[in-house]
């Protein structure tokens, strides 16, 4: 990161503003656009991708794309379809914000050369992912254990186990040995393991009931 | 030197206290991420990214000490949430605490929301002065006792135990959100309470965690036509079946529960018509909402974007009834902040207790206040430099242009890494929590 958050060092102003006021105003957004790709990469290369900041970032990508189109301007910038092997295929808009992630490339006037090659990524090999995967990775599923998320006993009793079906299961809670006075439910690792039958759930679930009780009591 | 004041006086605010590390060097766990008075403004909360809830009870105003209001220390420190890890994308869940919200005191206990990205957790916060003793059956320890020894009868007694003060999660609300978290609000009918992340808003009952309605739903069927996110949403203060949400966009919705069950259509729309002269690349980044507050009248609601703060009357969709510029010297500054992120810092704001005056936070550990009658603001400072026992905090100023006076600061100088994204202002008095990277700073007016 260029620059340290948190570190003690005071973080200024760049002299981005100097640079961008003395340019004419295509290339002012040339450099917005340059800019703009990096972050949408960066972003999509994060552990902790933001939807909003990528909602953000590819509302203002599409919004001086479509300033560029109606300016008639340089060659309209090419839309992979969405077969990755097909090479670019001039068309007059690209019709995502991603697929201008490797029509920007294709742009002429590129006064900054910060946009170069982009490296191989998730978003970028394939031009033609759509918007779908650029903002289809924000979700949070529901695979993360739902029984590691109790604490105590009441919380437990709130689990209508009846909804749910043991076959989906691929990852299910099962109770250390019994007896064990070091078994904590807290232990991520003496839940993960692995057991398929749906009778096996229902002891798996009545074992940890009586750990609980267990537990609270002592 | 005048302050911009709660109460139409002049109010001087002075320096409290400071909790929170000394050191320069942040540890990234200890990162406030959420500030929040309880309704009677005895508690004071904090949550930082490490997932951890830290309450400072006011102390009762001494006998002794009639000028002086009570200190804020430490009541209870509890580690809400853990970190997670979702195996099916590979990817962690953080356990920074985005927002907390008390629930009105209705016993003897307290009880608190706190959300993370993605599971809201209800805490009971109670307190044991007392613990009974001589139990007929059991020894002290806890061991039953051999019944054959037992030849009398004895009632335990409550005999008195140091303060103790106990945190225990009473119900978990998990898996009912698939994007991220931003805001949770209590109804005012304190049974039941929404949460809202980047797309979707449900609406849960307090005592039922394996189910939750959704009551708005803005993701588009095809996620490439995706263009505005939720940012916040809250409940009206007196209308239970009030609530709005605003947007990435700049827009806040208003939307009644009683008309249908998916709130998908609003009942209002509040937006304010683009200025064409402030037109830039970066206009719709900054007219993103970060907060949406209501007043405590319920006749107002409050947004913060990038460089203002609105007030809006829920009468009135066409337009805001007042705008205050926070920091409009970063106007000409927005390429360099949008270069080095910080154009997407989220700042939040707040009422006084008789919404007379709002404040949100800036850069540099500036802070700003807007007293809405006196049409005065002012420009306040929380650092170590100013914060000797009720020094009184002198304004700020920065230098737009030209010629720097003295006292001043020039935009350039301005530390961008310090910033005061949470603010928060008790209820009743002169008393503002403002939280800069690690530090929870308290000030009070002079009485």
């Amino acid at each position: 990161m260029r620059y340290m958050v948190g570190r003690g060092v005071k973080r200024k102003l760049s002299d981005c503003e100097d640079q961008m006021l003395d340019l004419p105003y295509p290339q002012q957004r040339q450099l917005v656009l340059n800019l703009c790709l990096d972050k949408l990469q960066s972003c999509q290369r994060r552990a902790e991708p933001s939807l909003h900041r990528s909602v953000l970032l590819a509302n203002t990508l599409r919004q001086i794309q479509q300033e560029m189109r109606q300016e008639g301007g340089p060659p309209a910038p090419a839309t992979p379809h969405h077969s990755p092997d097909l090479p670019p295929v001039p068309s007059d808009r690209p019709s995502t914000p991603v697929a201008a992630l490797s029509s920007s490339l294709l742009c002429e006037d590129d006064v900054q050369s910060t946009c170069t090659e982009l490296p191989k990524g998730p978003g970028s090999e394939d031009g033609g992912k759509s918007q779908d995967l650029l903002f289809g990775s924000f979700e949070i599923t529901n695979s993360t254990s739902y029984l590691t998320d109790l604490q105590l006993d009441d919380i437990f009793e709130d689990i209508d186990t009846s909804m749910y079906d043991p076959s989906d299961f691929s990852v299910l809670a099962c109770p250390p040995p019994r007896g064990s006075s070091g078994a904590s439910l807290g232990n991520d690792y003496n839940l993960k393991a692995f057991s398929t039958s749906s009778s096996t759930l229902q002891m798996c679930l009545n074992d940890l009931d009586h750990i609980m009780e267990i537990l609270v009591r002592s | 030197m005048a302050g911009a004041g709660g109460g139409g006086n002049d109010v001087q605010w002075c320096f409290s206290q400071v909790k929170g590390a000394i050191d320069d060097d942040v540890a990234e766990a200890d990162i406030i991420s959420t500030v929040e008075f309880n309704h009677s403004g005895e508690l004071l909360a904090t949550g930082d990214k490490g997932g951890r809830v830290v309450i400072f009870q006011q102390e009762l105003e001494s006998k002794n000490q009639p000028q002086c209001r009570g200190e804020y220390n430490v009541y209870s420190t509890f580690q809400s949430h853990e970190p997670e890890f979702d195996y099916l994308k590979s990817l962690e869940i953080e356990e920074k605490i985005n927002k907390i919200r008390w629930l009105p005191q209705k016993n003897a206990a307290q009880f608190l929301l706190s959300t993370n990205d993605k599971t809201i957790k209800l805490w009971k916060i109670s307190e044991r002065d007392k613990r009974p003793e001589g139990y007929n059956l059991k020894e002290e320890d806890g061991r039953y006792r051999d019944p054959t020894t037992v030849t009398t009868l004895r009632v335990p007694v409550f005999h008195p135990m140091d303060l103790m003060v106990e945190a225990s999660p009473r119900r978990v609300f998990a898996n009912a959100h698939t994007y991220h978290i931003n805001s949770i609000s209590v109804n005012s009918d304190c049974e039941t309470y929404l949460s809202a992340d980047d797309l979707r808003i449900n609406l849960w009952n307090l005592e039922i965690t394996d189910r939750s309605f959704n009551i708005v739903d803005i993701k588009p069927a095809n996620m490439e036509e995706l263009t505005e996110v939720i940012t916040a949403a809250e409940f009206h203060p007196n209308q239970c079946n009030t609530f709005v949400y605003s947007s990435s966009k700049g827009t806040i919705r208003l939307c009644d529960m009683r008309a249908s069950a998916l709130c998908d259509q609003h009942s209002k729309l509040f937006e304010e018509p683009e200025d064409p002269s402030n037109r830039s690349f970066f206009s719709e980044i900054i007219s993103s909402i970060s907060d949406v507050k209501f007043s405590h009248s319920g006749r107002y609601m409050m947004t913060r974007d990038y460089l203002t703060v609105k007030i809006w009357d829920l009468n009135m969709e066409s337009r805001p009834v007042e705008t205050y510029q926070v920091h409009e010297y970063l106007r000409s500054k927005l390429c360099s902040l949008y270069e080095n992120d910080c154009i997407f810092d989220k700042f939040e704001c707040c009422w006084n207790g008789n919404d007379s005056v709002v404040m949100t936070g800036s850069y540099n550990n500036f802070f700003r206040m807007f007293d809405r009658g006196y049409r005065q603001d002012v420009t306040l400072e929380a650092s170590r430099e100013s914060s000797k026992p009720r020094s009184v905090l002198k304004p700020r100023k920065v230098c737009t242009g030209g010629k720097r006076k003295k006292d001043e600061i020039s935009v350039d100088s301005l530390d961008f890494n310090k910033k005061i994204l949470h603010t928060a202002w008790h209820p009743q008095d002169n008393i503002i929590a403002v939280a800069t990277t690690n530090n929870l700073y308290i000030f009070q007016d002079r009485l």
